[in-house]
């Protein structure tokens, strides 16, 4: 009996761990700071994680379709460098096109070596981050990009506008989500990306052709990672050559602190958009209580620690491998 | 061209010794740099010392980079010392982590001149020269500048460069120092790093904002991250209350002086930069009296006077 009660209470946690902690580090920030709780703050924190979110919408999908991708990190460079650069050569509407279509490619080549060659995944994203680092610098010769005409150019819509009094981002970051959570949850291509993440032989088995779906999984990081680059040159109009290193990292921290698991076949996007908006509240939080965001390196790990821990402790029902 | 034979004579014998073959026409200048083609101004800064080698016929340069790799930059030190060249330029990749080669080098009788970014202390005696900016100075400047633009008074926010590097650490402490000397009644209330990221710096803004209902003033450890934080007090409708001072002044951050958006800065020129380390290593060579630390000018540059400043290249 005690037993039964005690894994309910843990499959609770695992289900639910995520909100729980989420609702956590809002009190906790609330009663550390009084600017935290404020409308104009809490919309400062979703518009500012928009960019890593946008891009863990994308990566959830990989992951849950049992892959990884860490070639988001420099593709977000790479795009963002090729979209702003482009923006005062060829225009913005052209420079958006270009740019997109150049994301995909660079996802083509991630889906095509690890859905149709069938190599690691790990392997190959590890490699693309570094040889996308070495395009984008090849591209700009190290120089860093700026759009000159800030104030009237319409692809400041992306990252400084607003939709109906809501920041642009915020928009997009939540509209993707939902959208990229009805296609999993609700359609066939969804259930298809769950069955190859769950248990590929199975999967080929029924009928599903597992290389074309591996390959999309990553043309929609690529396309969300695009996205995110939008969000960002414009936000930032302009772009460093690294401008986003180490991304890869905090957008995988996302998607593991939502409980997709890292083995594939589970997981959920809505709940990505909870591991971001963490990391996005842990960051602020420490800065409006004045410590260095460096901080948030250190409280992420242990937040990502146990949210693991808090999953595989709930699925064998204790704490600890009962395997010495 | 200025090449005095003399002079290239006591140098050679003196500093090559008995390995090296009398070059009495060119010397042989190896360099090793940082971290070229990560950033605008260290692309900027080599093309410049290429292009100031090739102007003098005396000068035979081997260029090389690190690629922000230490161990690299120190194979890439003793391949020079291999080279048996005259001179060894270095622009640390990390300023502890060379000084055993460099003092190799020093044992071989080479000297080395360290470039824009000094080697930690325990390598001072191992090296001919520092030729760089004066990052103490510039953080000094930005400090009167933040002065100048608030009258004296008012509440600021610093959004510092990335912690452990040197130009981060001495621009802060110039700019900590020399504040409350000059102006008392600005208050630094808080510093955050941007890790020379514009949108870090951005996004460290946005939290000052929301964190302080006012802000006079911001200093950041350079444009690229000041105009991060003007981007975050546009947006937010403040930048107009904002006066902003940053240093190394960048293209973007001298097109929005000229727009009136952003007060001050620091001029420091990579091609400067980079002539002036290629100067020092030869006047070394030729035995001229040389300051251990040989800053070049970075001076102020504000809407007032920046007719008399190219635009920057980065």
């Amino acid at each position: 009996m005690a037993d039964t009660r005690l894994k309910t209470i843990g499959e609770l946690l695992a289900r639910q761990g995520i909100l729980i902690a989420f609702a956590i580090f809002l009190i906790g920030f609330a009663v550390f700071s009084d600017r935290f709780m404020t409308p104009e703050n809490l919309a400062t924190v979703i518009r500012q994680a928009a960019i890593i979110g946008v891009m863990a919408v994308g990566v959830t999908v990989v992951v849950i379709g049992g892959n990884l991708d860490l070639s988001v990190g420099s593709m977000l460079s790479f795009s963002t460098v090729l979209v702003v650069d482009l923006h005062d050569k060829i225009g913005p509407e052209l420079a958006i096109v270009v740019m997109l279509g150049a994301t995909l490619v660079l996802g083509a080549v991630n889906g095509f070596l690890v859905g149709v060659a069938r190599l690691n995944s790990l392997i190959v994203t590890l490699g693309m981050l570094s040889a996308i680092q070495g395009l984008t610098l090849i591209y700009t010769g190290g120089k860093n990009v700026d759009i000159l005409d800030q104030e009237t150019t319409w692809f400041a819509i992306f990252g400084r506008g607003y939709v109906a009094g809501i920041a642009t981002p915020i928009v997009m970051f939540l509209g993707l989500a939902l959208f990229m959570h009805v296609v999993m949850a609700y359609t066939p291509f969804g259930r298809r990306v769950y069955a190859v993440g769950g248990n590929p032989t199975a999967a080929v088995f029924s009928g599903i052709r597992r290389s074309r779906l591996v390959f999309s999984t990553y043309l929609i990081s690529a396309l969300t990672t695009g996205i995110a680059a939008l969000i960002l040159g414009s936000r930032v109009m302009g772009s460093q050559n690294n401008v986003g290193q180490g991304y890869e990292l905090l957008v995988l921290a996302g998607v593991i602190l939502g409980g997709t698991s890292l083995l594939g076949g589970s997981g959920n996007i809505l709940k990505t958009v909870i591991g971001v908006l963490i990391l996005g509240f842990i960051q602020n939080g420490l800065l409006l209580m004045g410590y260095p965001y460096y901080a948030q390196w250190l409280v992420t790990w242990v937040v990502i620690i146990l949210a693991v821990w808090l999953d595989i402790a709930a699925k064998r029902g204790r704490l600890l491998s009962p395997i010495a | 061209m200025t090449l005095k034979l003399a002079a290239a004579l006591v140098a050679t014998t003196a500093l090559i010794g008995a390995s090296g073959v009398a070059q009495a026409e060119t010397y042989k200048i190896g360099i090793t740099q940082n971290n070229v083609g990560v950033d605008s101004y260290q692309t900027t800064y080599e093309k410049a010392f290429i292009a100031a080698a090739e102007e003098n016929e005396n000068v035979e340069a081997v260029v090389l980079d690190a690629g922000g790799d230490v161990a690299r930059q120190i194979a890439q030190i003793q391949d020079l010392i291999q080279q048996n060249v005259d001179a060894i330029i270095i622009w640390p990749t990390n300023g502890k982590a060379v000084v055993p080669a460099v003092r190799k080098a020093h044992q071989a009788g080479i000297p080395v001149i360290v470039t824009n970014s000094n080697i930690a202390e325990e390598g001072f005696d191992f090296i001919a020269s520092f030729s760089g900016p004066d990052n103490i100075t510039q953080g000094a400047r930005s400090a009167e500048l933040m002065c100048e633009a608030l009258d004296g008074k008012g509440q600021i926010v610093q959004i510092s460069g990335q912690p452990g590097y040197t130009t981060a650490i001495e621009r802060a402490k110039g700019f900590e120092d020399r504040l409350p000397e000059v102006c008392p009644d600005v208050e630094l209330m808080e510093t955050q790093p941007g890790d020379w990221n514009r949108e870090k710096s951005q996004r460290v803004m946005e939290s000052f904002l929301v964190k302080y209902d006012t802000i006079d003033g911001v200093y950041a450890g350079d444009d690229n991250m000041g105009v991060g934080a003007l981007n975050a007090a546009k947006a937010a409708g403040r930048a107009g209350d904002i006066a902003f001072v940053g240093a190394t002044n960048f293209a973007v951050g001298y097109e929005a002086m000229a727009r009136g958006e952003y007060y001050g800065s620091i001029y420091q020129s990579p091609v400067d930069d980079a002539e002036a380390a290629l100067k020092t290593a030869l006047d070394v060579l030729e035995g001229k009296d040389v300051p251990d630390l040989n800053y070049f000018d970075t001076p102020k540059i504000t809407k007032a006077n920046m007719d008399e400043f190219d635009k920057p290249v980065f």
